[in-house]
């Protein structure tokens, strides 16, 4: 029955499927569109940051930039990516409240807007940071890109869950994007974007990513791009387990919410 | 076959007098069990039971705030009753705030095709309607322009062009006898009465009593959230506005 319902709700997100594929392809231009770099400017943030972070951190630290450039790059890529997804996620229902007023469909094609739009982004900065990688460090972890799919199937659903859970507590209560935006600035630094996870090892404080399943995403990127191996087995199990509890979570409030989210708006 | 069906169905609208709740507030209410006083509950719809078959042309008429808008929008699947059933047989096409949710960065022709992928369309049955949406809404050249740079005039120009132009069983339309200016509202008019005639279910909505009175076979009278009168167009429009003069006489 349940099953019934879910399957039958996934098909209808299908059968709308060009009206939110057109609605990310106008938000990706109109992004752009009196903008002389376009697209570019989409690069720049982590280009720049990488850049800064790399003047800074590689003379604080003592890394080796051809090293923590690409692993910073990465990184970034990331981390725009869950920022942008959180953030515009708040919005997502309000810029789509005049259709959610005009006929009855799948809120959750709303938040699929924002990811997808947000994961465009991602992409493009992350086959920066692979060729970046290739650059510097050669060609050889090529192979282990296959290890990229599955982790990037995971991204897409992890965000498409947050820009839902944050877009509905948003409508439910407007101050979550306030709490959203101090909640990323703590978690920027909890998670091993800026420095490498042994780091935190060395003082005894490895648990903070340990117990982070964020964490467990950015190695996923990071293992086969860096290192040309497999991701770990517990940050393989972490995000899983993180992912599962997001779609269960999810599915709940879809279950609540889809006819009830109108009359917040 | 089309069927549309309303049993006992009511409506409550949960009224927060200061806006949006705060989280603050949320949780000092969860943490202390007082009733939050800012929210009251407004009965929109109270016990209404309908039925709409095969070749039903609805209208449905009352003052403003009685509940019309609300009743169509329990109808289309948009509102879920409070109380009571609704049962559905048929695919459902609404035509409400027809201005409303264009993207106004994207040209003319994108709104056209987001609005029929919105309706059900592919790119393969729209490919069709395309040229035909854009040559009704007579707006030549300027559907290559964002919409952000449209009067208000065209936006309904479009909006109208794209909303009736979709293939439906159940069609259920608020206000939008009156769209444009006088020349596209005589086309409009014409467009309307084609799509009523394709339709097999047809409910709604506006204060233009000749209108409803000329399209439509049953007319229901909405007052207070209640069906205050239901039953043939002349009969029903002259109790309504036998009533609308008294008031007045009993104003003046």
């Amino acid at each position: 029955m349940q099953r019934q319902i879910a399957s039958d709700y996934l098909a209808e997100i299908w059968r709308l499927r060009y009206f939110w594929m057109s609605l990310v392809r106008v938000d990706l231009r109109s992004k752009y569109r009196r903008s002389i770099l376009g697209i570019g400017w989409s690069l720049m943030h982590p280009i720049f940051m990488t850049i800064v972070f790399c003047s800074v951190f590689a003379t604080l630290f003592g890394l080796d930039i051809r090293t923590y450039a690409p692993f910073l790059l990465v990184g970034l890529a990331f981390w725009n990516y869950v920022s942008g997804v959180a953030h515009q996620g708040c919005q997502c229902f309000i810029v789509g409240e005049p259709y959610i007023r005009q006929q009855s469909a799948p809120i959750a094609i709303y938040p699929l807007r924002t990811t997808l739009a947000c994961g465009f982004h991602f992409l493009i900065a992350l086959v920066v940071a692979i060729l970046l990688s290739f650059v510097l460090g050669g060609v050889h972890h090529l192979p282990a890109l296959v290890y990229l799919v599955p982790a990037l199937v995971l991204i897409f659903l992890f965000g498409w869950c947050l820009a839902l859970l944050c877009g509905v507590l948003n409508v439910l209560f407007q101050d979550t994007q306030h709490v959203i935006e101090i909640l990323l600035q703590v978690l920027f630094y909890l998670t091993p974007i800026m420095y490498p996870a042994d780091m935190l090892a060395k003082r005894r404080i490895g648990w903070v990513a340990a117990c982070n399943p964020l964490a467990g995403l950015v190695e996923m990127l990071r293992k086969p791009i860096l290192e040309g191996a497999a991701p770990s087995a517990a940050s393989v199990a972490m995000v899983l387990a993180l992912v599962t509890v997001g779609l269960l979570v999810c599915a709940w409030t879809l279950a609540r919410m889809q006819r009830r989210l109108v009359f917040y708006l | 076959m089309a069927h549309l069906r309303l049993e006992h169905v009511g409506l409550d609208f949960h009224v927060r007098t200061h806006g949006r709740i705060s989280l603050k507030e949320y949780i000092l209410k969860g943490m202390f069990r007082t009733r939050s006083s800012t929210s009251t509950v407004v009965r929109a719809l109270d016990d209404i039971s309908l039925d709409f078959g095969e070749g039903d042309r609805v209208g449905i008429i009352g003052h403003n705030g009685a509940g019309k808008s609300t009743l169509l929008k329990v109808l289309a699947g948009i509102y879920e009753p409070t109380h009571g059933q609704r049962a559905v047989e048929g695919k459902i096409a609404s035509l409400f705030d027809i201005t409303l949710g264009f993207e106004p960065e994207a040209s003319g022709w994108e709104n056209i095709a987001f609005r029929s992928y919105f309706q059900g369309e592919t790119p393969r049955t729209l490919k069709s309607k395309m040229e035909a949406i854009a040559e009704f809404s007579e707006l030549g050249d300027f559907l290559n322009m964002p919409v952000r740079y449209y009067s208000a005039g065209m936006c309904v120009r479009l909006a109208f062009s794209i909303a009736t132009a979709i293939e439906t069983e159940i069609l259920i339309v608020d206000e939008v006898l009156s769209a444009g200016d006088l020349a596209f509202q005589h086309k409009a008019r014409k467009r309307i009465e084609e799509l009523l005639a394709r339709a097999r279910v047809v409910v709604l909505v506006s204060h233009d009593l000749g209108s409803v009175a000329a399209l439509c076979e049953r007319v229901i009278w909405m007052d207070h959230g209640h069906i205050r009168l239901q039953g043939p167009p002349a009969q029903v429009i002259a109790a309504y506005q036998a009533m609308a003069t008294a008031g007045e006489r009993l104003a003046a």
